[in-house]
């Protein structure tokens, strides 16, 4: 039986501050060789006391209006505690009451439907260590000891807790989507999966015959979009079946084993567990009064929905080129500044959309350090649009600039082709190499079999093509008839 | 000389002005340590190289012309729950006996910026958990006044290496009286500032938002120079005030002239000591004889439910500060079969019977079914009573009270009668609850050389009135001399 599915959804966002939550050390960990990003206060030394990272509130702020939540001027911190190797202070500061954001949303388009997903709260929070095991899968079965790195520990987090409004992996993939693409547009995180700067815990649970919400089970180590889908599947008709044979589901942690595409079972689901919250002592109370929201609030950049609206109104964009081109805030930058260089914004999309992108796949580029500034592609399109150079060659001009990182004016002089038609005598020596090369093309004409045409119009697609396009079609079809017929 | 009898502004004064050398000064006290402390056992560990090394720093600044700060050449203790750069601090535990910090205690930065010479560590209760010192791994101290008697905790230490002549100078903590009541017990002066008003960086926690640190001198006007040099904002702790504090050494002559003096009641005085009822009825005295009006005053929920309240915060606190002792990145460690087991075997070897004690009860406070009727309401009953002092001080500018509701008690005997235990428990935890400052002053002597101590509370962040006020008081006894201790041990 295929019952209602209920999903809700965890997401940590790692900040882009430049230091810690509540020490000084440096959030750029990645690649640190273990415990050499680390001070006394991360690493819970005696007598060291939390520093709260102020820029790591106004990030969260940040987050929490661009997901239209109200911001709580009484927030304050609370310890969770636990003993666990990755945890110094066997707590970790976290918000429990009072988190400084409630009550938002996200509008997804999933299954050709709009949605609304409401958003819970968003807290701040301190990252643990990593523990490292020396097993052959990595994981923690059978290994006699396990080494904890104090590197990641303290890293600020956001963690935005939605309602359990999603009701398929699709629409859970497009909040997650959504919920990243608000963070990189807000530079409040680079929002990325594969470097742990996003994660997620997904909860899902199947409704009862009569409507209620039935038992909750979470799941972690989900660490892609994909593993999501399927960790969704598997679980969905893991619970489906329990239920159909009558058993009942236990409100549980499960992990997700990517290997073996299942799920496992790891310990009881942590609401549980008795974390003992209470306030933090240690930290002043935060100030986050309404000048200082209304201050952010006023800095805010154009929330992606906005500029995609604007877009496609400005622009007479499509609907669609709208949706792709503010994908990215990059992406949507790039597109303005090259439209404004006079081409047609519709060319501009075209080829942001399908040649830029080409290229920077080409060349693994990412277009925040492509070498080919908006404002000359911008040029290359207007002189295209006049007819300076054709598509073509435009296409080779932009390859160009983007292998060998040169200007557009270096590219059009070193490139191989003749910008401008290619006309009179040196069109001569192209059509001329092009019938000593097609014989056979050359004697069907000559000797009339050529009663359609196709074989002339064959030869002068060559030329067309060994011109890159420049030369006048109608100049290069009277000059085949003349040398070869 | 006898420099172990001056007071820090006497020795400073000679130090700067080249009267005396700041390492002749040290050899004193050292002398007197390594002679008598065998007997009294408040030494944990004395850096006698770093101390000479930064004498000889001070002499030289001295003969260069450099100033050498307001506390030159002063030799001081702290603690053993400060973090002392290249020294141990055991925080007087198994836990810690081997670790080695390798920063100072802001406190302890500004003493050394200010001219004074760390000369050693004291001995302590266990992670500052007790009134006696005699939960310290490293044995008990005896009290320099009576060496059969506690000197108090659980800066016992501190309390008692003030009382000998150690130095004129050292630094405790106190959470719920921990500075007073053993300066009380050995007849030296000790304070309390208001919460926030040192910085608490540096010094090994037990409860976050009760702990704050205390100088302990035999006179109130060494006090005032360690309160100038030591309260101040610090960018390590954010609980640490940013306001202007003003000279406290400057308005200590304001005295008692048109103040007006509340003395504590409505509790059941006959569990008090007559000789401490006393010494607050001659302060009360004295007060009036210097121009100041006397009034009775109540805290009823205070009195009634201070030391309760004490119990559930800062033992919840201590079972939250004390869980980073897990023995992986310091401390005591002991293997075990798993995570859990290690956790278990290394806690249970590095902590005494005191400490785990507190901290099961502590856990169980903040825990699922308890949290709610014993943790909750005690913060709630903690504003109350913030509230309760801020309407006193609106009439009155300052408390008197005891310290102690009974004098030293013998060692190894510990006050039994729980009434007088939890009178006591109030009595000393009242100003940590309400962050407000509280001085234990020295008013004089029983006939048997047992110290009388009374307890002067004020206002938050009005630590520069009361000080003012306990100099003035300081003059109905003058100022305590150091313990008479000969070479075989025998007291006065």
């Amino acid at each position: 039986m295929s019952r209602e599915i209920v999903i809700g959804l965890e997401i940590h966002l790692q900040l882009k501050t430049k230091t810690k939550l509540f020490c000084g050390c440096s959030t750029d960990y990645i690649g640190a060789v273990p415990n050499t990003n680390v001070c006394p206060v991360c690493l819970a030394v005696p007598g060291t006391l939390p520093l709260l990272n102020d820029r790591a509130v106004e990030l969260a702020v940040r987050m929490g209006l661009g997901l239209d939540c109200s911001i709580n001027d009484n927030t304050r911190f609370h310890r969770k505690h636990y003993f666990y190797a990755d945890l110094p202070k066997a707590y970790q500061i976290t918000q429990y009451e009072y988190p400084i954001a409630v009550g938002g949303h996200v509008d997804i388009s999933a299954g050709g439907k709009e949605k609304r997903i409401r958003v819970h709260h968003l807290h701040l929070e301190e990252d643990a260590g990593k523990l490292v095991h020396p097993t052959a899968d990595g994981r923690l079965t059978g290994a006699s000891y396990s080494l904890v790195d104090y590197n990641r520990g303290g890293m600020p987090l956001s963690e935005i807790v939605s309602e359990p409004d999603m009701s398929s992996a699709e629409e859970a993939i497009a909040y997650i989507t959504q919920i990243r693409q608000l963070a990189r547009y807000l530079d409040v995180s680079d929002g990325e999966m594969e470097s742990g700067s996003l994660r997620v815990d997904v909860n899902v649970s199947l409704k009862n015959s009569d409507g209620s919400l039935g038992t909750r089970v979470e799941i972690k180590n989900v660490n892609s979009l994909r593993s999501i889908e399927r960790a969704l599947e598997f679980e969905v008709s893991r619970q489906n079946r329990v239920l159909d044979e009558g058993g009942a589901l236990v409100r549980e942690t499960r992990l997700w084993d990517d290997a073996a595409g299942v799920t496992r079972s790891m310990r009881g689901k942590e609401g549980e567990r008795d974390y003992r919250y209470y306030t933090e002592m240690d930290l002043a109370p935060i100030s986050a009064g309404p000048d200082y929201v209304e201050a952010i609030r006023k800095g805010l950049p154009e929330m992606p929905w906005e500029k995609r609206e604007r877009f496609i109104k400005q622009y007479s964009l499509s609907p669609e080129e709208g949706l792709r081109l503010t994908e990215l805030k990059e992406v949507a930058d790039y597109f303005e500044v090259c439209a404004e260089g006079g081409a047609s914004p519709s060319r501009c999309a075209n080829w942001i959309l399908m040649e830029v992108q080409r290229v920077l796949r080409e060349t693994d580029t990412d277009i925040s350090v492509f070498s080919v500034a908006a404002s000359e592609l911008g040029e290359l399109l207007l002189k295209v649009e006049n007819k300076d150079i054709s598509n073509t060659q435009a296409k080779d001009i932009l390859s160009l600039m983007a292998e060998k990182k040169i200007s557009l004016d270096k590219a059009i002089q070193s490139s191989e082709t003749a910008i401008g038609r290619i006309t009179g005598p040196d069109l001569e020596v192209i059509v001329r190499k092009i019938i000593e090369s097609e014989k056979d093309a050359v004697e069907a004409i000559r000797s009339g079999k050529d009663k359609k045409g196709s074989k002339a119009k064959f030869l002068c697609g060559l030329v067309m093509r060994e011109t890159r396009g420049s030369a006048d079609p109608a100049e290069v079809a009277s000059m085949v008839g003349s040398l070869a017929g | 000389m006898d420099f172990h009898k001056m007071s820090a502004i006497e020795i400073a004064e000679g130090v700067k002005t080249g009267r005396w050398s700041a390492s002749e000064v040290l050899a004193i006290h050292l002398d007197r340590i390594k002679k008598i402390d065998k007997r009294i056992n408040a030494t944990v560990t004395l850096s006698e190289e770093s101390a000479i090394k930064a004498a000889n720093e001070t002499d030289k600044a001295v003969r260069e012309g450099i100033d050498p700060g307001p506390l030159a050449g002063v030799p001081f203790m702290v603690k053993d729950n400060f973090c002392t750069e290249g020294i141990k601090t055991t925080c007087c535990s198994r836990t810690l006996a081997d670790w080695v910090p390798d920063y100072d205690a802001t406190s302890v930065k500004k003493m050394k910026e200010a001219g004074a010479v760390l000369i050693g560590k004291t001995n302590m209760d266990e992670f500052a958990m007790g009134s006696t010192t005699e939960s310290s791994f490293f044995g008990p101290t005896l009290n320099p006044r009576d060496l059969t008697r506690v000197p108090g905790g659980s800066s016992g230490g501190s309390a008692a290496a003030v009382a000998a002549g150690y130095c004129p100078i050292a630094l405790g903590s106190d959470t719920g009286g921990s500075v007073r009541q053993p300066s009380a017990f050995c007849g030296v002066h000790g304070m309390k500032p208001s919460y926030g008003q040192i910085s608490r960086f540096g010094v090994v926690a037990y409860a976050s938002s009760l702990d704050q640190v205390g100088p302990i001198t035999r006179d109130i006007k060494d006090i005032a120079a360690v309160m100038d040099v030591l309260a101040g904002p610090d960018e390590n702790d954010s609980t640490c005030s940013s306001y202007g504090r003003p000279s406290f050494s400057s308005r200590l002559p304001d005295g008692l002239k048109g103040k007006k003096v509340a003395v504590l009641g409505g509790y059941d005085t006959g569990l008090v000591d007559p000789a401490l009822i006393g010494a607050v009825e001659k302060a009360a005295k004295y007060c009036v004889s210097e121009g100041a009006e006397i009034g009775e005053t109540i805290l009823p929920v205070a009195t009634k439910h201070s030391a309760a309240c004490y119990y559930m915060i800062a033992w919840g606190d201590a079972s939250s500060k004390l869980a980073c002792y897990d023995g992986i990145r310091y401390g005591h460690h002991e293997d075990g079969e798993n995570l859990f087991d290690m956790y278990k075997k290394s806690r249970t070897g590095g902590f005494g019977e005191e400490v785990r004690k507190r901290i099961l009860i502590g856990t169980c406070i903040l825990s699922r079914g308890f949290y709610e009727d014993y943790y909750v309401p005690a913060t709630k009953v903690r504003r109350i009573m913030a509230d309760e002092f801020a309407r006193l001080f609106e009439s009155f500018d300052a408390l008197i009270c005891p310290v102690s509701p009974f004098l030293p008690t013998k060692a190894g005997m510990p006050e039994d009668n729980p009434a007088r235990v939890r009178l006591g428990d109030a009595l000393s935890s009242l100003a940590n609850l309400a962050g407000v400052p509280s001085i234990s002053l020295n008013v004089g002597f029983t006939k048997e050389g047992l110290p009388l101590n009374i307890q002067l509370i004020g206002p938050r962040f009005g630590d520069t009135g009361l000080l003012s006020i306990a100099f003035a008081l300081e003059k109905v006894n003058g100022r305590p001399p150091v313990a008479k201790i000969d070479e075989e041990g025998g007291v006065r």
